[in-house]
Protein backbone atom coordinates (compact mmCIF):
# COMPACT_ATOMS: atom_id res chain seq x y z
CA UNK A 1 0.00 0.00 0.00
CA UNK A 2 0.90 3.47 -0.97
CA UNK A 3 0.41 6.24 1.59
CA UNK A 4 -1.63 9.13 0.68
CA UNK A 5 0.14 11.76 -1.01
CA UNK A 6 3.32 8.87 -1.81
CA UNK A 7 4.10 8.11 -5.63
CA UNK A 8 3.35 4.72 -6.88
CA UNK A 9 6.10 2.40 -6.30
CA UNK A 10 8.25 0.77 -9.17
CA UNK A 11 6.38 -3.03 -9.87
CA UNK A 12 9.12 -4.15 -12.31
CA UNK A 13 12.48 -2.97 -14.27
CA UNK A 14 12.19 -0.31 -17.22
CA UNK A 15 11.33 -0.58 -20.54
CA UNK A 16 12.84 0.47 -24.10
CA UNK A 17 16.07 1.42 -22.57
CA UNK A 18 19.72 0.34 -23.35
CA UNK A 19 20.43 -3.09 -22.06
CA UNK A 20 23.90 -5.42 -22.60
CA UNK A 21 24.48 -7.21 -25.79
CA UNK A 22 25.07 -10.65 -24.23
CA UNK A 23 27.54 -11.77 -27.14
CA UNK A 24 29.55 -8.48 -27.50
CA UNK A 25 30.43 -8.31 -23.49
CA UNK A 26 34.08 -8.56 -22.57
CA UNK A 27 35.10 -11.95 -21.28
CA UNK A 28 35.31 -10.94 -17.57
CA UNK A 29 32.10 -9.12 -17.54
CA UNK A 30 30.44 -12.10 -18.85
CA UNK A 31 30.01 -14.23 -14.96
CA UNK A 32 27.31 -11.30 -13.93
CA UNK A 33 24.80 -11.77 -16.76
CA UNK A 34 25.21 -15.59 -16.98
CA UNK A 35 24.30 -15.48 -13.44
CA UNK A 36 21.32 -13.22 -13.53
CA UNK A 37 19.93 -15.47 -16.20
CA UNK A 38 19.72 -18.32 -13.77
CA UNK A 39 18.66 -15.87 -10.90
CA UNK A 40 21.80 -16.09 -9.27
CA UNK A 41 24.10 -12.75 -8.05
CA UNK A 42 27.04 -13.73 -8.76
CA UNK A 43 29.79 -10.86 -7.87
CA UNK A 44 33.60 -11.14 -9.54
CA UNK A 45 35.96 -12.70 -6.67
CA UNK A 46 39.53 -12.82 -7.03
CA UNK A 47 40.82 -16.12 -7.02
CA UNK A 48 44.05 -15.44 -5.15
CA UNK A 49 42.94 -13.10 -2.14
CA UNK A 50 39.44 -13.76 -2.82
CA UNK A 51 38.51 -9.77 -2.45
CA UNK A 52 35.19 -9.19 -4.51
CA UNK A 53 35.04 -6.12 -7.01
CA UNK A 54 32.29 -4.73 -9.18
CA UNK A 55 32.59 -3.18 -11.35
CA UNK A 56 33.98 -6.56 -13.23
CA UNK A 57 38.03 -6.06 -13.97
CA UNK A 58 40.17 -8.16 -15.65
CA UNK A 59 42.94 -8.00 -13.06
CA UNK A 60 42.32 -7.65 -8.91
CA UNK A 61 43.56 -4.24 -7.99
CA UNK A 62 44.46 -5.75 -4.97
CA UNK A 63 47.26 -8.59 -5.65
CA UNK A 64 46.93 -8.34 -9.30
CA UNK A 65 45.77 -11.63 -10.44
CA UNK A 66 43.95 -12.31 -13.23
CA UNK A 67 42.25 -15.25 -11.79
CA UNK A 68 38.82 -14.97 -10.86
CA UNK A 69 35.90 -16.45 -9.85
CA UNK A 70 32.10 -16.07 -9.99
CA UNK A 71 30.74 -15.78 -6.48
CA UNK A 72 27.16 -16.36 -5.82
CA UNK A 73 26.54 -13.61 -2.71
CA UNK A 74 23.83 -13.11 -0.72
CA UNK A 75 21.70 -10.80 -2.41
CA UNK A 76 21.01 -9.04 1.24
CA UNK A 77 22.61 -5.32 1.17
CA UNK A 78 21.14 -1.62 1.99
CA UNK A 79 20.84 1.17 -0.13
CA UNK A 80 23.89 3.69 0.31
CA UNK A 81 22.29 6.65 -1.79
CA UNK A 82 19.44 6.54 -4.39
CA UNK A 83 17.99 9.07 -6.64
CA UNK A 84 14.48 9.42 -7.64
CA UNK A 85 14.04 10.53 -11.69
CA UNK A 86 11.11 12.67 -12.02
CA UNK A 87 12.17 13.78 -15.74
CA UNK A 88 12.75 11.91 -18.85
CA UNK A 89 15.46 12.42 -20.51
CA UNK A 90 14.92 9.16 -22.46
CA UNK A 91 12.10 8.79 -24.89
CA UNK A 92 10.94 5.50 -23.77
CA UNK A 93 10.67 6.82 -20.11
CA UNK A 94 8.37 9.66 -21.50
CA UNK A 95 6.08 7.84 -23.68
CA UNK A 96 5.77 4.83 -21.67
CA UNK A 97 4.83 6.88 -18.58
CA UNK A 98 7.47 5.62 -16.47
CA UNK A 99 7.99 8.08 -14.06
CA UNK A 100 8.94 8.59 -11.13
CA UNK A 101 11.45 5.87 -10.82
CA UNK A 102 14.19 6.02 -8.54
CA UNK A 103 17.96 4.31 -9.22
CA UNK A 104 19.81 3.36 -6.35
CA UNK A 105 23.09 1.73 -4.61
CA UNK A 106 23.49 -1.34 -3.06
CA UNK A 107 26.10 -1.95 -0.16
CA UNK A 108 26.08 -5.19 -0.40
CA UNK A 109 26.34 -6.96 2.87
CA UNK A 110 29.44 -9.32 1.60
CA UNK A 111 32.57 -7.00 1.93
CA UNK A 112 32.68 -2.85 2.82
CA UNK A 113 32.19 -0.45 -0.21
CA UNK A 114 31.01 -3.70 -2.74
CA UNK A 115 27.87 -1.63 -4.24
CA UNK A 116 25.66 -2.41 -7.47
CA UNK A 117 23.31 -0.45 -9.35
CA UNK A 118 19.70 -0.92 -9.12
CA UNK A 119 16.11 -0.05 -8.82
CA UNK A 120 14.28 -0.70 -5.46
CA UNK A 121 10.80 -2.41 -6.21
CA UNK A 122 7.82 -2.03 -4.18
CA UNK A 123 8.11 0.73 -2.00
CA UNK A 124 7.21 4.63 -3.01
CA UNK A 125 10.50 6.75 -3.92
CA UNK A 126 9.24 8.78 -1.08
CA UNK A 127 9.73 6.00 1.66
CA UNK A 128 13.38 4.89 0.26
CA UNK A 129 16.08 5.77 2.74
CA UNK A 130 19.74 5.32 3.21
CA UNK A 131 20.36 2.40 5.41
CA UNK A 132 16.82 0.59 4.32
CA UNK A 133 17.69 -3.24 4.39
CA UNK A 134 17.10 -4.86 0.83
CA UNK A 135 17.09 -8.12 -0.82
CA UNK A 136 17.56 -9.24 -4.17
CA UNK A 137 15.16 -10.36 -6.90
CA UNK A 138 15.30 -10.87 -10.72
CA UNK A 139 12.89 -9.48 -13.46
CA UNK A 140 12.90 -9.67 -17.14
CA UNK A 141 12.13 -6.25 -18.77
CA UNK A 142 9.01 -5.82 -20.84
CA UNK A 143 9.29 -6.61 -24.41
CA UNK A 144 12.28 -8.70 -24.52
CA UNK A 145 13.88 -12.43 -23.28
CA UNK A 146 17.80 -12.33 -23.59
CA UNK A 147 18.47 -10.27 -20.39
CA UNK A 148 17.50 -10.65 -16.78
CA UNK A 149 18.36 -7.57 -14.21
CA UNK A 150 18.74 -8.03 -10.91
CA UNK A 151 16.22 -5.38 -8.78
CA UNK A 152 15.76 -5.28 -4.83
CA UNK A 153 12.71 -5.24 -2.73
CA UNK A 154 12.38 -4.26 0.92
CA UNK A 155 13.86 -6.73 3.30
CA UNK B 1 45.49 -0.41 -2.24
CA UNK B 2 47.07 2.26 -1.07
CA UNK B 3 45.38 4.37 1.71
CA UNK B 4 48.21 6.88 2.78
CA UNK B 5 49.11 9.47 -0.58
CA UNK B 6 52.07 11.71 0.16
CA UNK B 7 51.80 15.00 -1.74
CA UNK B 8 53.78 15.91 -5.00
CA UNK B 9 55.45 18.85 -4.21
CA UNK B 10 57.51 19.53 -7.52
CA UNK B 11 56.36 23.13 -9.09
CA UNK B 12 58.22 22.67 -12.75
CA UNK B 13 55.47 25.08 -13.87
CA UNK B 14 55.55 28.10 -10.98
CA UNK B 15 55.11 31.58 -12.69
CA UNK B 16 56.66 29.92 -15.80
CA UNK B 17 53.41 30.31 -18.01
CA UNK B 18 51.58 33.58 -18.90
CA UNK B 19 48.17 33.57 -19.42
CA UNK B 20 48.03 36.56 -22.09
CA UNK B 21 44.87 36.59 -24.22
CA UNK B 22 41.40 35.12 -23.37
CA UNK B 23 38.40 35.16 -25.54
CA UNK B 24 35.12 33.52 -26.47
CA UNK B 25 32.64 33.67 -29.28
CA UNK B 26 28.60 34.18 -27.73
CA UNK B 27 26.64 31.64 -25.85
CA UNK B 28 23.46 30.16 -27.08
CA UNK B 29 21.22 27.73 -27.50
CA UNK B 30 21.43 27.49 -31.22
CA UNK B 31 24.73 28.77 -32.73
CA UNK B 32 24.05 27.88 -36.82
CA UNK B 33 26.98 27.19 -37.51
CA UNK B 34 29.96 24.14 -37.02
CA UNK B 35 32.02 23.39 -33.99
CA UNK B 36 35.52 24.31 -36.10
CA UNK B 37 33.96 27.66 -37.07
CA UNK B 38 33.11 28.15 -33.20
CA UNK B 39 37.12 27.22 -32.54
CA UNK B 40 38.75 29.33 -34.63
CA UNK B 41 36.08 32.20 -33.44
CA UNK B 42 37.10 31.68 -29.99
CA UNK B 43 40.80 31.52 -30.79
CA UNK B 44 40.90 34.46 -32.64
CA UNK B 45 39.55 36.83 -30.07
CA UNK B 46 41.68 35.09 -27.69
CA UNK B 47 44.54 35.90 -29.86
CA UNK B 48 42.93 39.57 -30.90
CA UNK B 49 43.14 39.86 -26.31
CA UNK B 50 46.48 38.80 -26.31
CA UNK B 51 47.49 40.96 -29.55
CA UNK B 52 49.47 38.37 -31.64
CA UNK B 53 47.99 36.54 -35.03
CA UNK B 54 46.80 32.98 -35.13
CA UNK B 55 49.33 32.61 -37.12
CA UNK B 56 51.99 32.69 -34.04
CA UNK B 57 50.17 30.21 -32.33
CA UNK B 58 52.04 26.99 -32.03
CA UNK B 59 51.00 24.70 -29.58
CA UNK B 60 47.39 23.62 -29.36
CA UNK B 61 45.55 21.78 -26.31
CA UNK B 62 41.94 20.33 -26.76
CA UNK B 63 39.68 18.54 -24.55
CA UNK B 64 39.45 15.08 -25.83
CA UNK B 65 35.43 15.49 -26.39
CA UNK B 66 36.49 18.20 -28.30
CA UNK B 67 35.74 17.27 -32.28
CA UNK B 68 38.04 19.79 -33.77
CA UNK B 69 41.45 18.32 -35.10
CA UNK B 70 44.53 19.93 -34.93
CA UNK B 71 44.75 19.48 -38.66
CA UNK B 72 41.99 21.29 -39.67
CA UNK B 73 42.29 23.92 -37.35
CA UNK B 74 46.07 24.88 -38.65
CA UNK B 75 44.82 24.68 -42.09
CA UNK B 76 41.57 27.24 -40.66
CA UNK B 77 43.87 29.57 -38.85
CA UNK B 78 47.06 30.01 -41.11
CA UNK B 79 48.96 27.98 -38.06
CA UNK B 80 53.16 28.41 -39.64
CA UNK B 81 54.40 25.37 -37.91
CA UNK B 82 52.30 23.24 -34.63
CA UNK B 83 54.91 22.56 -32.46
CA UNK B 84 53.14 20.89 -29.78
CA UNK B 85 49.80 19.18 -29.74
CA UNK B 86 47.83 17.27 -27.23
CA UNK B 87 44.72 16.11 -25.83
CA UNK B 88 43.77 16.16 -21.94
CA UNK B 89 41.50 13.08 -21.65
CA UNK B 90 36.90 13.59 -21.04
CA UNK B 91 35.17 16.48 -21.44
CA UNK B 92 34.40 18.48 -17.93
CA UNK B 93 37.39 16.21 -16.59
CA UNK B 94 39.57 18.47 -18.69
CA UNK B 95 38.76 21.77 -17.21
CA UNK B 96 41.32 23.76 -15.87
CA UNK B 97 43.94 21.18 -16.44
CA UNK B 98 43.97 21.86 -20.27
CA UNK B 99 44.85 25.75 -18.19
CA UNK B 100 47.93 23.44 -16.64
CA UNK B 101 48.56 21.36 -19.60
CA UNK B 102 49.28 24.33 -21.83
CA UNK B 103 51.20 25.94 -19.07
CA UNK B 104 54.18 23.06 -18.98
CA UNK B 105 53.77 23.36 -22.20
CA UNK B 106 55.01 26.99 -22.15
CA UNK B 107 57.33 25.80 -19.13
CA UNK B 108 58.80 22.91 -21.40
CA UNK B 109 59.69 25.40 -24.42
CA UNK B 110 57.60 23.29 -26.31
CA UNK B 111 55.95 26.35 -28.17
CA UNK B 112 55.98 29.84 -28.19
CA UNK B 113 52.22 30.63 -27.70
CA UNK B 114 50.13 27.70 -26.68
CA UNK B 115 46.38 28.12 -27.06
CA UNK B 116 43.93 25.39 -25.24
CA UNK B 117 40.68 25.76 -26.69
CA UNK B 118 36.98 24.22 -26.36
CA UNK B 119 34.39 24.43 -28.89
CA UNK B 120 31.35 22.95 -29.03
CA UNK B 121 27.33 22.82 -30.26
CA UNK B 122 26.53 21.13 -26.70
CA UNK B 123 23.02 21.94 -27.11
CA UNK B 124 22.31 22.08 -31.07
CA UNK B 125 24.19 19.18 -31.06
CA UNK B 126 24.41 16.24 -28.89
CA UNK B 127 23.07 16.91 -25.62
CA UNK B 128 25.07 15.16 -22.72
CA UNK B 129 21.97 15.33 -20.19
CA UNK B 130 19.78 13.51 -22.96
CA UNK B 131 20.44 9.36 -23.38
CA UNK B 132 19.32 7.90 -27.09
CA UNK B 133 16.98 5.35 -28.52
CA UNK B 134 16.75 1.60 -27.79
CA UNK B 135 20.42 0.28 -28.41
CA UNK B 136 22.29 -2.51 -27.01
CA UNK B 137 25.67 -2.06 -24.68
CA UNK B 138 28.62 -3.76 -25.58
CA UNK B 139 29.52 -3.81 -21.62
CA UNK B 140 31.64 -1.43 -19.19
CA UNK B 141 30.11 0.79 -16.73
CA UNK B 142 26.71 2.10 -18.74
CA UNK B 143 26.10 -1.78 -19.11
CA UNK B 144 26.21 -1.53 -15.40
CA UNK B 145 23.85 1.78 -15.01
CA UNK B 146 21.80 2.17 -17.66
CA UNK B 147 19.41 -0.83 -17.63
CA UNK B 148 18.34 0.79 -14.41
CA UNK B 149 17.79 3.80 -15.82
CA UNK B 150 20.50 5.60 -14.33
CA UNK B 151 21.21 7.16 -18.10
CA UNK B 152 22.67 10.76 -17.26
CA UNK B 153 24.97 13.23 -15.57
CA UNK B 154 22.29 14.33 -13.29
CA UNK B 155 21.62 10.71 -11.92
CA UNK B 156 25.15 9.97 -10.86
CA UNK B 157 25.67 13.19 -9.83
CA UNK B 158 22.35 12.97 -7.96
CA UNK B 159 23.84 9.71 -5.75
CA UNK B 160 26.75 11.79 -4.72
CA UNK B 161 24.29 14.71 -3.60
CA UNK B 162 22.27 12.51 -1.69
CA UNK B 163 25.52 10.68 0.05
CA UNK B 164 26.79 14.57 0.81
CA UNK B 165 23.67 15.17 2.40
CA UNK B 166 22.77 12.33 4.22
CA UNK B 167 26.75 13.07 5.93
CA UNK B 168 26.95 16.49 6.01
CA UNK B 169 22.83 17.80 7.14
CA UNK B 170 23.05 19.75 3.71
CA UNK B 171 19.39 20.72 2.59
CA UNK B 172 18.36 21.65 -0.74
CA UNK B 173 18.23 24.71 0.33
CA UNK B 174 22.06 25.29 1.15
CA UNK B 175 22.13 24.45 -2.79
CA UNK B 176 19.51 27.07 -3.16
CA UNK B 177 21.35 29.80 -1.85
CA UNK B 178 24.61 28.52 -4.36
CA UNK B 179 21.82 28.75 -7.06
CA UNK B 180 20.69 32.22 -6.24
CA UNK B 181 23.91 34.00 -5.74
CA UNK B 182 24.96 32.23 -9.50
CA UNK B 183 22.41 33.88 -10.84
CA UNK B 184 22.82 37.11 -8.87
CA UNK B 185 26.01 37.47 -10.62
CA UNK B 186 25.17 36.07 -13.91
CA UNK B 187 22.61 39.16 -14.24
CA UNK B 188 25.30 41.40 -14.57
CA UNK B 189 27.37 39.51 -17.31
CA UNK B 190 25.96 40.35 -20.74
CA UNK B 191 27.50 36.98 -21.93
CA UNK B 192 25.52 34.96 -19.78
CA UNK B 193 22.40 33.28 -21.29
CA UNK B 194 20.47 32.89 -17.70
CA UNK B 195 20.34 36.38 -16.35
CA UNK B 196 16.93 36.53 -14.78
CA UNK B 197 17.37 36.53 -10.87
CA UNK B 198 15.38 34.20 -8.98
CA UNK B 199 14.45 33.94 -4.95
CA UNK B 200 15.57 30.90 -2.72
CA UNK B 201 11.80 30.28 -2.63
CA UNK B 202 11.70 29.88 -6.10
CA UNK B 203 14.50 27.47 -6.41
CA UNK B 204 12.79 25.78 -3.63
CA UNK B 205 9.94 25.23 -5.70
CA UNK B 206 11.19 25.08 -9.03
CA UNK B 207 10.60 21.38 -10.81
CA UNK B 208 12.45 18.43 -9.30
CA UNK B 209 14.45 16.58 -12.07
CA UNK B 210 16.80 13.77 -10.36
CA UNK B 211 15.60 14.19 -6.43
CA UNK B 212 17.21 15.64 -4.18
CA UNK B 213 18.41 17.86 -7.25
CA UNK B 214 16.07 20.70 -8.71
CA UNK B 215 16.03 21.69 -11.82
CA UNK B 216 17.82 25.19 -10.85
CA UNK B 217 20.95 22.89 -9.79
CA UNK B 218 22.22 21.82 -12.86
CA UNK B 219 24.27 23.93 -14.92
CA UNK B 220 23.14 24.80 -18.54
CA UNK B 221 23.40 23.18 -22.12
CA UNK B 222 24.33 25.51 -25.09
CA UNK B 223 26.45 26.04 -27.77
CA UNK B 224 29.49 28.51 -28.21
CA UNK B 225 33.76 28.34 -27.45
CA UNK B 226 36.20 29.88 -25.59
CA UNK B 227 40.02 29.71 -25.59
CA UNK B 228 42.86 30.97 -23.76
CA UNK B 229 46.42 32.02 -25.12
CA UNK B 230 49.55 31.12 -23.13
CA UNK B 231 53.07 32.24 -23.48
CA UNK B 232 56.21 32.98 -21.48
CA UNK B 233 56.30 35.68 -18.97
CA UNK B 234 58.73 37.24 -20.63
CA UNK B 235 56.65 37.46 -23.85
CA UNK B 236 53.91 38.47 -22.00
CA UNK B 237 55.77 41.82 -20.99
CA UNK B 238 56.02 42.90 -24.85
CA UNK B 239 52.28 41.92 -25.56
CA UNK B 240 48.96 44.08 -25.10
CA UNK B 241 49.03 43.39 -21.52
CA UNK B 242 51.70 43.95 -20.57
CA UNK B 243 50.65 45.90 -17.18
CA UNK B 244 48.77 43.03 -16.41
CA UNK B 245 50.66 40.31 -16.41
CA UNK B 246 48.78 36.93 -15.22
CA UNK B 247 50.71 34.22 -14.44
CA UNK B 248 49.59 29.73 -13.66
CA UNK B 249 51.56 29.71 -10.40
CA UNK B 250 50.63 26.40 -9.79
CA UNK B 251 48.40 23.36 -11.12
CA UNK B 252 46.93 19.67 -10.29
CA UNK B 253 44.85 16.86 -10.83
CA UNK B 254 43.70 14.11 -9.72
CA UNK B 255 42.23 10.44 -9.86
CA UNK B 256 41.54 8.41 -6.44
CA UNK B 257 40.30 4.69 -6.48
CA UNK B 258 37.72 3.35 -8.47
CA UNK B 259 36.98 6.20 -10.50
CA UNK B 260 35.27 4.07 -13.75
CA UNK B 261 31.44 4.40 -13.52
CA UNK B 262 31.66 7.50 -10.28
CA UNK B 263 29.11 5.47 -8.15
CA UNK B 264 31.64 2.86 -7.38
CA UNK B 265 34.26 5.51 -5.43
CA UNK B 266 35.20 4.75 -1.53
CA UNK B 267 33.07 7.43 0.13
CA UNK B 268 30.73 9.67 -2.62
CA UNK B 269 29.88 12.48 0.42
CA UNK B 270 33.57 13.78 -0.71
CA UNK B 271 34.86 15.46 -3.90
CA UNK B 272 37.38 13.66 -5.96
CA UNK B 273 39.04 17.29 -5.51
CA UNK B 274 40.54 16.01 -1.96
CA UNK B 275 43.28 14.15 -4.52
CA UNK B 276 44.17 16.85 -6.31
CA UNK B 277 43.98 19.32 -3.65
CA UNK B 278 46.95 18.07 -1.35
CA UNK B 279 49.06 18.33 -4.29
CA UNK B 280 47.51 21.48 -5.14
CA UNK B 281 48.68 23.49 -2.01
CA UNK B 282 52.00 21.11 -1.48
CA UNK B 283 53.13 22.84 -5.24
CA UNK B 284 51.73 26.12 -4.57
CA UNK B 285 53.46 26.38 -0.85
CA UNK B 286 49.88 28.47 0.25
CA UNK B 287 46.85 27.34 1.71
CA UNK B 288 43.04 29.00 1.07
CA UNK B 289 43.80 31.68 3.66
CA UNK B 290 46.28 32.95 0.37
CA UNK B 291 43.31 32.64 -2.30
CA UNK B 292 40.52 35.88 -3.27
CA UNK B 293 38.36 34.33 -5.40
CA UNK B 294 36.99 30.50 -6.42
CA UNK B 295 35.79 29.36 -9.28
CA UNK B 296 34.08 26.05 -9.16
CA UNK B 297 33.09 23.29 -11.86
CA UNK B 298 29.15 24.00 -11.55
CA UNK B 299 27.86 21.14 -13.38
CA UNK B 300 25.78 20.91 -10.10
CA UNK B 301 25.24 23.96 -7.38
CA UNK B 302 26.12 21.45 -4.46
CA UNK B 303 29.34 20.61 -5.66
CA UNK B 304 30.17 24.41 -4.58
CA UNK B 305 30.01 23.19 -0.72
CA UNK B 306 32.00 19.60 -1.62
CA UNK B 307 34.69 22.00 -3.28
CA UNK B 308 34.60 24.30 -0.62
CA UNK B 309 35.94 21.61 1.95
CA UNK B 310 37.75 19.34 -0.64
CA UNK B 311 40.17 22.37 -0.56
CA UNK B 312 39.84 23.47 2.94
CA UNK B 313 38.58 26.70 2.60
CA UNK B 314 36.15 25.24 5.40
CA UNK B 315 36.22 22.44 7.64
CA UNK B 316 34.98 18.74 6.35
CA UNK B 317 30.96 19.20 6.49
CA UNK B 318 31.10 23.34 7.43
CA UNK B 319 30.33 24.69 3.91
CA UNK B 320 26.17 24.94 4.25
CA UNK B 321 26.93 26.96 6.95
CA UNK B 322 29.08 29.25 4.84
CA UNK B 323 26.50 29.40 1.69
CA UNK B 324 23.61 30.04 3.85
CA UNK B 325 22.18 32.96 2.66
CA UNK B 326 24.77 33.30 0.07
CA UNK B 327 27.00 36.28 1.26
CA UNK B 328 29.51 34.81 1.57
CA UNK B 329 29.85 33.50 -2.40
CA UNK B 330 28.70 36.95 -3.52
CA UNK B 331 31.02 39.46 -5.53
CA UNK B 332 31.52 41.67 -2.86
CA UNK B 333 31.55 38.40 -0.07
CA UNK B 334 34.35 36.72 1.79
CA UNK B 335 35.57 34.55 -0.85
CA UNK B 336 33.81 35.86 -3.93
CA UNK B 337 32.98 32.52 -5.91
CA UNK B 338 31.86 32.22 -9.93
CA UNK B 339 31.48 35.78 -10.07
CA UNK B 340 31.00 35.18 -14.45
CA UNK B 341 27.78 32.93 -13.32
CA UNK B 342 29.55 29.40 -14.13
CA UNK B 343 28.20 26.38 -15.89
CA UNK B 344 25.14 27.52 -13.98
CA UNK B 345 24.24 30.62 -15.69
CA UNK B 346 26.86 32.47 -17.80
CA UNK B 347 27.05 29.14 -20.27
CA UNK B 348 28.58 25.63 -19.99
CA UNK B 349 31.90 25.80 -21.98
CA UNK B 350 33.57 22.32 -20.04
CA UNK B 351 34.86 24.45 -17.57
CA UNK B 352 37.18 27.05 -19.41
CA UNK B 353 35.12 30.02 -18.45
CA UNK B 354 36.25 29.60 -14.96
CA UNK B 355 40.04 30.12 -15.73
CA UNK B 356 38.79 33.20 -17.87
CA UNK B 357 37.10 34.74 -15.19
CA UNK B 358 40.06 34.28 -12.88
CA UNK B 359 42.15 36.08 -15.43
CA UNK B 360 39.35 39.21 -15.67
CA UNK B 361 39.46 39.28 -11.70
CA UNK B 362 42.65 39.72 -11.65
CA UNK B 363 42.54 42.16 -14.68
CA UNK B 364 39.84 44.05 -12.79
CA UNK B 365 37.76 43.15 -15.44
CA UNK B 366 35.01 40.92 -14.58
CA UNK B 367 31.33 42.06 -14.74
CA UNK B 368 31.33 41.43 -10.83
CA UNK B 369 34.44 42.74 -9.63
CA UNK B 370 34.38 42.44 -6.26
CA UNK B 371 34.70 46.00 -5.03
CA UNK B 372 35.87 45.75 -1.44
CA UNK B 373 39.57 44.08 -2.05
CA UNK B 374 41.91 42.99 -5.03
CA UNK B 375 41.86 40.30 -6.64
CA UNK B 376 45.92 38.77 -6.93
CA UNK B 377 45.33 34.91 -6.38
CA UNK B 378 42.09 32.70 -7.99
CA UNK B 379 42.00 29.09 -7.36
CA UNK B 380 40.15 28.09 -10.06
CA UNK B 381 39.00 24.08 -9.64
CA UNK B 382 36.74 21.31 -11.56
CA UNK B 383 35.83 18.02 -9.86
CA UNK B 384 33.34 16.08 -11.83
CA UNK B 385 33.49 13.11 -9.56
CA UNK B 386 36.09 10.69 -10.73
CA UNK B 387 38.22 13.22 -12.02
CA UNK B 388 39.68 16.70 -10.22
CA UNK B 389 41.76 19.53 -11.54
CA UNK B 390 42.64 22.92 -10.54
CA UNK B 391 44.75 26.10 -11.16
CA UNK B 392 45.99 28.64 -9.01
CA UNK B 393 46.03 31.83 -11.03
CA UNK B 394 48.05 35.15 -9.38
CA UNK B 395 49.26 38.38 -10.66
CA UNK B 396 52.46 38.64 -12.39
ZN1 LIG C 1 43.34 -10.40 -5.50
Amino acid sequence: MTEPGHTRPMTGPLEGIPLPDLEALPDYEEGFWQGALSHVLRIQQCAECLVFRHLPTPMCPHCHSTSYSWTAVSGQGEVYSFVVVRHPVHLAIREKNQLPYNIAVIQLEEQDGLRICTNVLNVAPEEIFIGMPVQVTFMVPAGQQEVVLPLFVPA
Amino acid sequence: MTTNITAVDTNGIKDKAAIVGIGETEFSWNSGRSEIQLACEAIKAACDDAGISPQDVDGLVRYEMDSNQETLLVQSLGIKNLRHWECVAYGGGAGNAVVGHAAAAVAAGFGNYVVCFRAANLRSGVRLGQAGGPERITGGQRAFAEPWGNLAPGHQFGMFVRRYMHASGATSRHFGWVAVTLREHASRNPRALRREPFTIDEHQNSRMVAEPLHVLDFCQENDGAAAMVLTTPERARNLRHSDQIVLVEAAAQGSGPQNEGIIYRPDLAVAESTNTSRDLWARARLGPEDIDAFMFYDHFTPFCLLNLEAYGFVPIGEAKDFVEGGQNIRFDGLLPTNTHGGNHSEAYIHGLTHPQEAVRLIRGTSTAQPPHKTINRVLSCSSVAQLSAAVIIRRG
